[in-house]
């Protein structure tokens, strides 16, 4: 099936079967590897990306579902001036990566929740709620948990300056 | 400040990682595998024909189709953390008859012996046609009786292996107690605990990519060991090793779970050499759970006596190990629980015995704290058993028995000699951490309230031993100075996540005085490093770390030895410093590494580094409030105090510390596998099924460090990492038992479910 | 776990796709959220040989309130019950404490109410409260619509009365009184996994009196279960401490019908099952004496 995937502002014009996921679809037509199947049952969370704007597993939605939408991956996280995001920049002062491979996707649900929510800072139980939406086997979580916080926080002394 | 805190992140962080499946190679063959839905069976038939005709299926095999399939590595002789094995085991694994009769075939021949053992390999131009070939392979299983536990194994009433026993091995330590020890014991407990099996769960499952080139094959894989996995690879092929190159890329987490060679491995390698094609096999997460190793699985009997004041006699641990289907190396890890059953006691007389059983399960491997942790879960519970007999304070009783600083080095009965420790030290600090008395007050306070939720306090000090056995406690490794001045260090090591690019080129970086950006670390390459161990039993820092320290001084003694020659001065004249050689006094001539090298021609140096073994200990505390009416456990407080001697990098060390500590809680609290009628596990719904701790479930953390160094290695670093899995599950399952105060105690198995706690409370 | 091969159609319209679904010679499934239906797909549970998309369906996105009923478009996702106030008065409270214990927000945003009927798991939250509040489907195929009761729907575990051909399109549940309270109670062993046992309940008080109660039971049954032995318990009642816990046992005893699962076995659910009904009781009790004192408050 003829599809066009926007991904990380750059268009796709693919040609897949109907039951290639998405993550499969980017890693492999798009070969866009720094999105990570860990389960690909929808549990574990490292193939997040947004959607539209939106988190979304990308093992449990099928490439032809996003055909003319607009996808956002770890790969087009850095900011247009190719500096890193600040969640970027959080994750590495906070220890919240140990072996990288879930990383992806907590930053990928992370990204959209502050996109979506300027306020992120003043909720911490938003941050666990999101924190608590994929798996680590390194961490702990609770490295991750301070550097959204501490990304969140960014954006909004930023956002204030603005 | 950089940007970035580690040298990893910045690739890790933008997508830029590289992980096996990532390796994009033309022409590459995804394999499938065919596996078998029953635990034990007789293999009839297996049918590929139709699979063959599937579009994009390349290939179809069964054991039958590869006659000339090697087998899977036997790598019990073979694995440097492996204990040198009593002479008894030694004839039972690794004399040939013994091998060739309980051969691991790759592919299944004639007898399946645990659920998911591959039948059949299929490979395809992607994954999804691999599987839709797999999907249409018939293969006919007579079903046997299924034996999954040691207990329904040992009789040998269902045999794995015709003719021969399922007691694949059998050890002991220490010397037996005299029954008149237990008579005249003012106290004597016992307890039966039963270790669940565990699944490692890294998120990056296994992987290999074979790549073959004329008469020589690259291999990459998410892998501990390579030049382990490329001897074992060059072993199954016939080929000599020069002609195999094992690469690790980034690795997705590993615990222990990718250590050694798997019949999946040998699979693919064969046939990628075969075909003359790149083959890959990436591991889903359901195989994972089917067929990936499992740590753990055993089944303890214990004894502890004590005087009127708590002072230990005598303590005895009886192991009924689960080592799943196959001797593989983890026939000989309840040899360590043996080792470490002394704990961090002055107990005088401990005896410990075991026989590995095999079972129609996948085979039990190391993860994360193997045979330690076993340990400390034993001892440690029978401690708080002890003390709520004697009617001590739990703490006071550890603190009356722990070994003392000035009895180290330390000989305990079963064979040991720990290094070094302040134990009462790390117990002080974990009980001040806690704030053990304030809540003891919560405790007393609860019990008179007769709304209020039960809560206990579980302590477990933990004595644990790092950097691996005798004849695997060396490194090899280099380096090497270019004209440019960079300094490349080279090593056995692999990383799997525990930051070894950013924290190796420091030691070396502050070994030698320079600036840590001129150092680069190459590990993890068998193409770049000719013979190398790993990165397992928490080694690396205390290891490898020692190797580059002994480089970094005996690079640091070529440089002054050439300059001293370039400008004709007697060597002990020239001082070394800040990575420049100079003259004995002001004004004498002064060159740096790259002027020197540029001066002199290239400058390297090689060595195998040999260290030793080290002890790190702690203490874990943990409160944890009881539902009784649904059994539900939540974890209040846990405190880690963990002692690993000198730390090369805090941050990292801490980190890891954790991580592990949440681990050690998905132990105790969550993580376990059940089995149907069949001898299958119950994994329908995978990780939906076998849970993990998820940040919902991490409580309220405060993680210590005291710091002995240990006198035995070169940089007194002690392995790191591992101390949550060993030190917190018996903390949390102390708490549990603490707070309920159960008549039996064996009713807390692990995992503590729900269930198994409300029956407690009843 | 890659997913078999199907074909794939995206229709515009409901006609569209109940002809698509009516193709005699395909066996089809339905894909909104597909948070469930790719799941079992990846395990190989299911196999459609064709996956019709209905998010590109006008009209199925609709959410609303109209005469004494609140009516959920098969294209609402969870998440839409989030937000306080997405539905009024007591049920908007129970659909949001429901609603919490879904998965976890990127699944919460996909997924879709109606899909979780539509896949029927025991351990579904919408499905017991559906099905205690008797909710009513519209199910379409290309011969016209049909409403089936919840009491009818639940079949067994993913057994339900659609029939291959229709489309689910929309679930009305009745508002709930403000003399109502509600809650919504889970127990499950981590954060992520299926409920060990949930309670829905209602109890609407009157004069002190109790005259309804709603009570469902998730995963206390091959099926969503009405605990209608601990309702009757109720009824008629004044409002006392000790009833919930008899109402508890009655639904432990009489209503639930547990099925052993790895480390939860019958026993234990039915234990579960009398506190969670306990407690849920309790708890809504609470909530109704906080509603009734917002009304006085809010009459002064």
């Amino acid at each position: 099936m003829k599809i066009t995937l926007t991904v990380n502002a750059t268009d796709y014009p693919l040609d897949v079967e109907p039951r290639r996921i998405l993550a499969d679809v980017l890693r492999e037509d798009c070969r866009l590897t720094g999105t990570h199947l860990g389960c690909e049952h929808g549990v574990c969370g490292a193939c997040t990306v947004l959607v539209d704007g939106e988190a979304v597993r990308s093992c449990l939605m099928l490439a032809v579902q996003c055909d003319g939408r607009s996808v956002r991956t770890v790969e087009g996280l850095a900011g247009a001036d190719g500096g890193p995001h600040p969640l970027q920049r959080a994750f590495s002062a906070e220890h919240a990566l140990q072996c990288g491979f879930c990383t992806p996707g907590f930053l990928m649900l992370a990204a959209g929740a502050l996109d979506a929510d300027p306020d992120l800072a003043e909720h911490p139980e938003r941050v666990d709620s999101l924190v608590g939406s994929n798996l680590c086997r390194c961490t702990g979580y609770a490295p991750i948990r301070r550097a959204i916080l501490r990304a969140a926080e960014e954006q909004q002394r930023l956002d204030l300056q603005a | 400040m950089s940007t970035w805190t580690r040298r990893e992140d910045e690739r890790l962080l933008s997508g830029r990682g590289r992980y096996v499946a990532d390796i994009q190679v033309p022409g590459c063959l995804d394999a499938a595998f065919v596996r078998s839905r029953v635990a034990h069976g007789t293999l009839r038939d297996v049918d590929c024909a139709a699979a063959r005709q599937v579009p994009g299926v390349v290939g179809a095999w069964s054991a039958a189709d590869l006659h000339d399939l090697p087998p899977c590595a036997h790598a019990t002789a073979d694995l440097p953390d492996l204990p040198p094995m009593p002479h008894t085991v030694l004839a039972n694994l690794s004399s040939d008859e013994a091998v060739a009769g309980r051969e691991w075939p790759v592919l299944v021949k004639d007898r399946v012996r645990y659920p998911g053992e591959a039948v059949a390999v299929v490979l395809g131009e992607d994954r999804y046609r691999a599987e839709d070939g797999a999907a249409e392979v018939t293969v006919r299983i007579d079903p046997l009786p299924a034996v999954v536990t040691p207990e329904a194994a040992l009789d040998d009433t269902v045999r794995l292996f015709e003719g021969l026993s399922n007691v694949a091995l059998e050890g002991s330590t220490g010397q037996p107690v005299d029954e008149s020890v237990w008579q005249h014991a003012a106290a004597v407990v016992e307890g039966r605990y039963r270790q669940a099996l565990l699944l490692p769960t890294p998120m990056e499952c296994r992987t290999l990519l074979a790549v073959p080139d004329g008469d020589r094959l690259t291999v990459w894989s998410g892998h501990q060991a390579p030049h382990r996995l490329r001897r074992e690879l060059a072993a199954a092929l016939g080929w000599p090793a020069e002609r195999i190159r094992v690469v690790v890329p980034d690795t997705g987490g590993a615990f222990g779970s990718k250590s050694a060679s798997f019949p999946e491995y040998v699979a693919v390698a064969f046939l990628a050499v075969r075909l003359g094609r790149p083959v890959r096999w990436i591991e889903d997460r359901l195989e994972s759970m089917l067929v990936a190793t499992r740590g753990r699985g055993q089944d303890q009997r214990v004894r502890l006596a004590a005087d009127a004041d708590g002072r230990l006699l005598a303590y005895e641990l009886h192991i009924d190990a689960d080592v799943g289907a196959y001797p593989h190396i983890g026939a000989g890890l309840p040899m360590q629980t043996a080792w470490m059953a002394t704990g961090p006691y002055t107990t005088p007389r401990v005896h410990a015995t075991l026989r590995s059983v095999l079972t129609n399960t996948m085979t039990t491997y190391p993860y994360r704290g193997p045979g330690r942790a076993e340990a400390t879960m034993a001892l440690e519970r029978s401690m708080d058993t002890l003390a709520d007999r004697l009617g001590i304070d739990p703490a006071e009783l550890r603190r009356r028995n722990l070994i003392p600083p000035d009895r180290f080095p330390y000989e305990t009965p079963t064979g040991r000699r720990y290094d070094s420790g302040n134990y009462a030290a790390a117990l002080d600090l974990a009980l001040e951490s806690l704030g053990y008395d304030a809540w003891r007050a919560e405790q007393a306070r609860r019990r008179a309230d007769p709304h209020a939720l039960p809560l206990g306090i579980g302590l477990s000090c933990y004595v644990e031993r790092s950097g691996g056995e005798p004849g695997g406690l060396h490194e090899f490794g280099s380096l090497e100075v270019g004209e440019d001045g960079v300094i490349t260090a080279r090593c056995g090591a692999a990383s799997s996540g525990q930051s070894h690019e950013t924290v190796l080129p420091a030691l070396v970086a502050a070994s030698l005085g320079v600036d840590a950006d001129r150092v680069r670390l190459v590990d993890g390459d068998t193409g770049e490093q000719a013979d190398g161990v790993g990165s397992f039993a928490s080694r690396t820092a205390q290891v490898s770390g020692a190797l580059l320290s002994h480089l970094s001084a005996l690079l640091a003694d070529e440089a002054r030895d050439r300059a001293a020659k370039l400008w004709d001065l007697p060597p002990e004249t020239v001082r070394w410093s800040g990575g420049t050689v100079h003259g004995p006094h002001d004004g004498a001539p002064a060159m740096d590494l790259a002027a020197l090298v540029r001066a002199t021609g290239p400058l390297r140096v090689d060595d195998r580094f040999e260290s030793a073994m080290a002890f790190p200990f702690g203490t874990h505390a943990a409160v944890a409030e009881v539902d009784p009416e649904l059994g539900t456990v939540r974890v209040l407080r846990l405190v880690t105090v963990d002692d690993c001697g000198v730390v090369l990098d805090p941050a990292v060390v801490h980190a890891q510390a954790f991580g592990s500590a949440v681990q050690g809680l998905g132990q105790a609290l969550y993580e376990g596998m059940c089995f149907d009628d069949d001898g299958v596990p119950v994994l329908t719904d995978g990780l939906l099924d076998y849970l993990l701790p998820t940040a919902a479930e991490v409580p309220p953390f405060v993680g210590r460090d005291t710091c002995t160094p240990s006198p035995a290695t070169r940089l007194g670093a002690k392995g790191a990492g591992e101390s949550g899995c060993i030190g917190t599950p018996a903390a949390v399952v102390n708490a549990v038992a603490d707070a309920l105060r159960p008549a039996d105690r064996d009713v807390l198995q692990l995992p503590l479910t729900p269930e198994r706690v409300w029956r407690a409370a009843r | 776990m890659k997913p078999p091969v199907f074909d794939y159609v995206a229709p515009r319209s409901v006609r569209e796709t109940v002809d698509a679904l009516g193709d005699p010679g395909r066996t089809a499934a339905v894909i909104a959220g597909g948070q469930s239906l790719l799941l079992e797909m990846h395990l190989w549970r299911r196999r459609p040989d064709l996956v019709v998309d209905v998010n590109r369906v006008a009209g199925l996105d609709g959410l609303g309130v109209d005469g004494g009923s609140l009516r959920v478009g098969a294209l609402v996702r969870h998440a839409a019950f989030e937000a306080p106030q997405a539905v009024p008065g007591p049920l908007g409270t129970l659909f949001q404490q429901a609603v919490t214990n879904i998965a976890h927000p990127p699944i919460r945003a996909r997924g879709t109410l109606v899909g979780s009927l539509a896949w029927a798991h025991p351990a579904s939250e919408w499905c017991a409260v559906a099905l205690a509040l008797d909710a009513d489907l519209t199910l379409r195929d290309s011969d016209g619509a049909r409403q089936v009761p919840a009491r009818d729907y639940f079949q067994g575990p993913h057994r339900t009365a659609r029939r291959p051909r229709e489309l689910i399109t929309s679930v009305r549940f009745p508002l709930l009184s403000d003399d109502t309270g509600v809650a919504f109670i889970e127990h499950r062993r981590t954060h992520f996994c299926f409920a060990t046992v949930a309670v829905s309940a209602t109890l609407t008080v009157r004069d002190g009196v109790i005259t309804g109660s709603r009570i469902g039971l998730v995963n206390a049954s091959d099926r969503p279960v009405r605990a209608l032995a601990a309702e009757q318990s109720l009824l008629g009642a004044e409002i006392a401490d000790d009833l919930y816990h008899r109402a508890g046992r009655a639904a432990a005893e009489q209503d639930a019908a547990p099925v052993a699962e790895p480390f939860a076995d019958p026993g234990y659910k039915r234990q579960a099952v009398a506190v969670l009904v306990g407690r849920a009781l309790r708890r809504a009790a609470a909530d109704q004496r906080s509603r009734a004192a917002g009304r006085t408050e809010g009459l002064r």
